[in-house]
């Protein structure tokens, strides 16, 4: 290297070493990477060292430790794959079973739910609320997003007896991007939400415009049911159906 | 006698064996080294990892005589008499019993990493096949092979021989192959590689540290070239530490590395070393080395570097000779229409309407099968959807106007340049109607480009689904958002550079794996990610889907592919048996078969019906990057980063052209659409074209070819190099010819 400046001392190492393995074309920023990486391992390991010593009660550390070490931080971070014997048989039981008969007239073809990444990943609290008077008014969603990846269940807008999220009877593959729906719930005068009203909350359907969270629609329904009976309101429409339209 | 019988390790067999010790024919020799395989899958259950011995007198016999043999070296010789008279033992068991060597013991990978305390003090000498050396042997050599199954005490893997005088055996035996006779010297040096190599790791394994450095320096000069970057990698390990973690060195020190010698060579060979002073060599030679003995003339040198490269030698005629069905699926009669009200009618009859539509002249031609095409129903494929009928019509109507190329009649090339990439680009892939580019990047994104002047939409939320008019005629275009229409979509999901990626043939699906070990489906509907599917803890190097959609392949670092179905969330079908790790896959156009380039050379033929290995082609002296069926499913052609296509003829097996010309690693392969014309993209920033009519017409399969698999390649590369056309600095990914016969090239951009 022609440089005014010196090369530090390692740097030369590595230098020499990247040569010793043939590797003769790189990026100047490689070798700092390779620094940064022999640093952060060999520090790693003399502070395991250090914690194997200390816990045999040594008063220094000695070889044995840091063979330890390495051999703990091996199988940790640098695993290898499984051996040749181990895929052989495994590849052999699997190649037994046959293909299996594909089913036709079928959408599209994907693994079930719950290994898709099509489920929501957020999930409702079920809110409770006493509300005062006024027929129709809408009462503040309550929005909780929990990162739920695992649940099949899309809470669904159910009957008013049932305010908590219900499963749904086959989980509905919402191929659109994501979406979110709140409940509202219905302004009854009686604390407990869990009374049958015979009357259905009526729906509309409000669209809220993509916010901070990029495309993602915000879709919100609201449950107004009228402070009478069931008479006047309106008849709620079973949107969530159409909503989970295989598309 | 020709064959050698790979067959799998028979306990009874052994024990004949031990009986007739110098029968000096090189058939039961080979037998020998046959029944030494490392047992193919299906073999033994207790073979694989299994650590107890299976029951039965052979093993048990072997354990004693084992046995015998440590309380002999030990000089128990009162234990040694009353155990021999307990067990019955004949007296001259002991020195009769043949080299039960090592089988590539599958527990050998696995019982070896157990036993490193155990060294040659724990070990049990046994005497090998001649006669001559068994006097000598027990003072001199203390040989103990692995075994298929393992016993912990019986499979130290020790050493053969004083270390010290390895290198004196190599010596050895090199001024004797400088002293045969020229026709035989090319075969008989194929010894040298494998031979120096296992020395060296037996070396480092049995901790002789000065010794494999000192027998390393002195040899390593002598070997062939193209084991350069081998030999490399070898250098850098001295410790036994270092091999622990490194699979690859460790399955080719189980494995047999395969040489294929003729009759006279190798009874040159034998003669030689079964003398007394040669004997060590011997048995490394039976333990680690796979002879594949021939009856014909011995090859030139030429012919024998054409075939070899790989890191397990070349092929064995028998991994050669499963019957495979190159040929194409009949394709479905679809009529086509006169005018819109005719509905599209698919039988296979093709019974003719009242207003004689025009039957498709694509369609098969013979109501005879095929013989070499499969079956339809051989593995099960998705039928065709209306969808998928449409998009087969306009194929072929497209394929009425196709270009016919030739050598006179070259294709026009349109290389779409990826600009600040930041030498991120690391995949490519066009659908098969050209509309769409997909670029998997370094970043972990996923961008996807249309290539017409149509945009990309995306279908409308549910909300705004609800709001269309569901019975209008265009439904299928109100379903689609305007307002979100753009030039290109990022598909964001992995945590890794994207390594592979594929579209669908029905343009639903996008598929992309990558080094986060995953793979993931995209639709291409809705621009989302559907499922991810997880089986390869170890970074994914190359995907593709079927050509009749819903099936895909995988192939990563953990040496195993995965045949997968859409709608399974795990694999259907692992394909092991690589060494190295598998850096390309593609699907036969009849979607029965698959075929894996690794790097460890070769390139791997599976049957998706069975799982089993079909063909093994090596020849090749760099990891495989690129792979390409010819259209008619006949032949393939390969590149690698030594910078030649490989040309193959899947029914028979065997190599049957080779293109040099280019000077660097050559990354994509794609035949024309009529199979004419082959066109190879390669990092030195040309494009070249073959012809490829030429380079697969004269061909002299005769029987004895195929038998030998003598192969005699032309240097015609100049002949059939059609063109070379230099892009601007610009490392060729992706090739693709448009269904009129148009070249499509793809890189980055790299100033």
């Amino acid at each position: 290297m022609s440089a005014p400046k010196t090369i530090p001392k390692d740097a030369q190492v590595m230098i020499q070493i990247l040569k010793d393995m043939g590797i003769t074309e790189y990026e100047p920023r490689v070798i700092n990477q390779m620094l940064e990486f022999t640093y952060r391992y060999v520090t790693t390991i003399i502070e395991d060292a250090k914690i194997y010593a200390t816990h045999a009660k040594k008063s220094s550390v000695d070889a044995d430790d840091i063979k330890l070490a390495i051999q703990c931080r091996m199988d940790q971070s640098f695993t290898s794959p499984p051996p040749r014997d181990f895929l052989l048989e495994v590849a052999r039981q699997k190649n037994q079973t046959p293909l299996p008969l594909i089913k036709p007239y079928t959408g599209p073809r994907l693994p079930p739910d719950r290994y898709c990444l099509t489920a929501p990943n957020y999930r409702l609290k079920s809110v409770q609320k006493k509300v005062s008077s006024s027929a129709g008014r809408i009462s503040v969603p309550r929005l909780s997003v929990g990162a739920v990846s695992s649940r099949p269940s899309t809470p669904t807008i159910g009957t008013p007896s049932v305010q908590s999220v219900t499963t749904k009877v086959g989980t509905p593959v919402s191929l659109t991007g994501q979406r979110f729906t709140v409940q509202i719930p219905p302004p009854s005068q009686t604390a407990s939400t869990k009374t049958t009203t015979p009357s259905t909350p009526a729906v509309s359907n409000v669209l809220i415009n993509p916010s901070l969270i990029g495309s993602k629609n915000i879709l919100i329904t609201t449950n107004m049911v009228s402070q009478n009976s069931a008479a006047e309101s309106l008849k709620r429409k079973h949107e969530d159906e159409d909503d989970y339209d295989a598309l | 006698m020709a064959a050698v019988q790979g067959g799998l390790v028979d306990a009874v067999e052994k024990k004949d064996i031990k009986t007739e010790p110098s029968e000096d024919s090189g058939g039961n020799n080979n037998a020998n080294d046959g029944r030494l395989l490392s047992p193919p899958p299906g073999s033994s259950a207790s073979a694989p990892g299994g650590n107890k011995p299976p029951a039965g007198a052979p093993e048990d016999q072997q354990t004693l005589l084992a046995v015998l043999q440590f309380l002999r070296k030990n000089n128990l010789a009162e234990s040694v008499e009353i155990l021999r008279r307990e067990a019955g033992l004949p007296e001259d068991a002991l020195d009769l019993k043949a080299g039960d060597s090592a089988g590539a013991g599958s527990g050998g990978a696995g019982g070896t990493v157990d036993l490193e305390g155990e060294d040659a003090s724990s070990l049990l000498s046994r005497v090998t096949v001649s006669s001559s050396a068994a006097a000598q042997a027990p003072t001199k050599v203390t040989p103990s092979e692995d075994q298929p199954d393992v016993n912990v005490v019986l499979s130290a893997y020790s050493q053969q021989g004083d270390p010290a005088l390895y290198g004196v055996y190599y010596s050895g035996l090199k001024r004797f192959i400088e002293s045969v006779l020229d026709c035989h010297r090319a075969e008989l040096s194929q010894v040298f590689y494998p031979l120096f190599v296992h020395m060296y790791l037996e070396l480092v394994y049995n901790n002789h540290e000065n010794e494999a450095k000192v027998f390393f320096e002195k040899f390593s000069g002598d070997q062939e070239c193209y084991y350069e970057d081998d030999l490399r990698v070898l250098s850098s390990l001295t410790k036994k530490e270092h091999m622990r973690g490194n699979e690859t060195l460790l399955d080719f020190r189980t494995s047999k590395f395969v040489l294929r010698i003729s009759r006279d060579s190798y009874q040159l060979l034998k003669r030689h070393l079964q003398e007394r002073q040669n004997n060590q060599i011997w048995n490394i030679i039976q333990e680690h080395l796979y002879i594949d003995i021939f009856d014909g003339m011995p090859r030139s040198k030429s012919q024998i570097d054409a075939m070899s490269g790989s890191l397990a030698g070349e092929a064995k005629r028998e991994a050669n000779k499963a019957k495979v069905y190159y040929g194409l699926l009949k394709e479905p009669e679809i009529e086509l229409p006169l005018d819109d009200e005719d509905e599209e009618a698919e039988n296979e009859e093709g019974k003719p309407k009242k207003k004689k539509p025009k039957k498709d002249s694509m369609g098969s031609k013979s109501k005879k099968q095929d013989p070499n095409a499969p079956s339809q129903t051989r593995i099960p494929l998705p039928e065709l959807k209306d969808s998928d009928k449409l998009d087969k019509i306009m194929y072929m109507k497209e394929a009425t106007k196709r270009i016919r190329l030739g050598p006179d009649n070259l294709p026009s090339i349109c290389f779409y340049s990826f600009l600040n990439a930041y030498q991120g680009l690391t995949a490519v892939d066009f659908t098969d109607d050209s509309s769409l580019i997909a670029g998997g990047f370094a970043d972990s994104t996923v961008r996807v480009w249309s290539v017409t002047p149509k945009k990309l939409r995306k279908v409308k939320s549910a909300a705004d689904l609800n709001l269309i008019d569901k019975e209008s005629d265009d439904v299928l275009e109100r379903i689609m958002d305007e307002k979100t229409a753009s030039e290109s979509k990022i598909l964001y999901g992995h945590s890794g550079p994207v390594y592979g990626i594929s579209f669908s043939p029905d343009r639903n699906y996008l598929l992309t794996c990558s080094e986060d070990g995953t793979i993931r489906l995209w639709s291409l509907q809705t621009f989302t990610c559907l499922v991810g599917y997880k089986g390869h803890n170890y970074p994914v190097w190359d995907t593709q889907f079927s050509p009749h959609g819903y099936y895909f392949i995988s192939g990563g670092h953990d040496r195993v592919a995965r045949l997968w179905a859409t709608d399974h969330y795990q694999p259907l079908r692992m394909f092991s048996g690589h060494l190295a790790d598998i850096t390309s896959t593609r699907f036969h156009p009849n979607s029965n078969y698959v075929v894996t380039g690794s790097s460890d050379r070769t390139i791997r033929l599976w049957d998706v019906l069975t799982g089993n290995c079909v063909r093994i082609f090596t020849g090749h002296k760099g990891p495989i990057h690129a792979l390409a069926f010819s259209p008619n499913g006949k032949f393939l052609a390969s590149g690698a980063t030594d910078g030649r296509v490989l040309l193959w003829d899947i029914g028979h097996g065997l190599m049957i052209g080779e293109l040099k010309g280019h000077t660097d690693t050559i990354y994509s392969l794609k035949f024309s659409r009529d199979g004419e014309i082959l066109a190879s993209g390669s990092m030195d920033n040309t494009v070249r074209l073959w012809d490829a009519t030429k380079a697969f017409d004269d061909l002299e399969t005769d029987d004895f070819t195929a038998a030998t698999g003598h192969i005699h390649l032309q240097d015609n590369s100049q002949e059939l190099l059609l063109g070379t056309y230099m892009s601007k600095s610009t490392p060729v990914i992706h090739l693709h010819f448009t269904r009129r016969n148009l070249l499509l090239a793809a890189g980055a951009y790299n100033p």
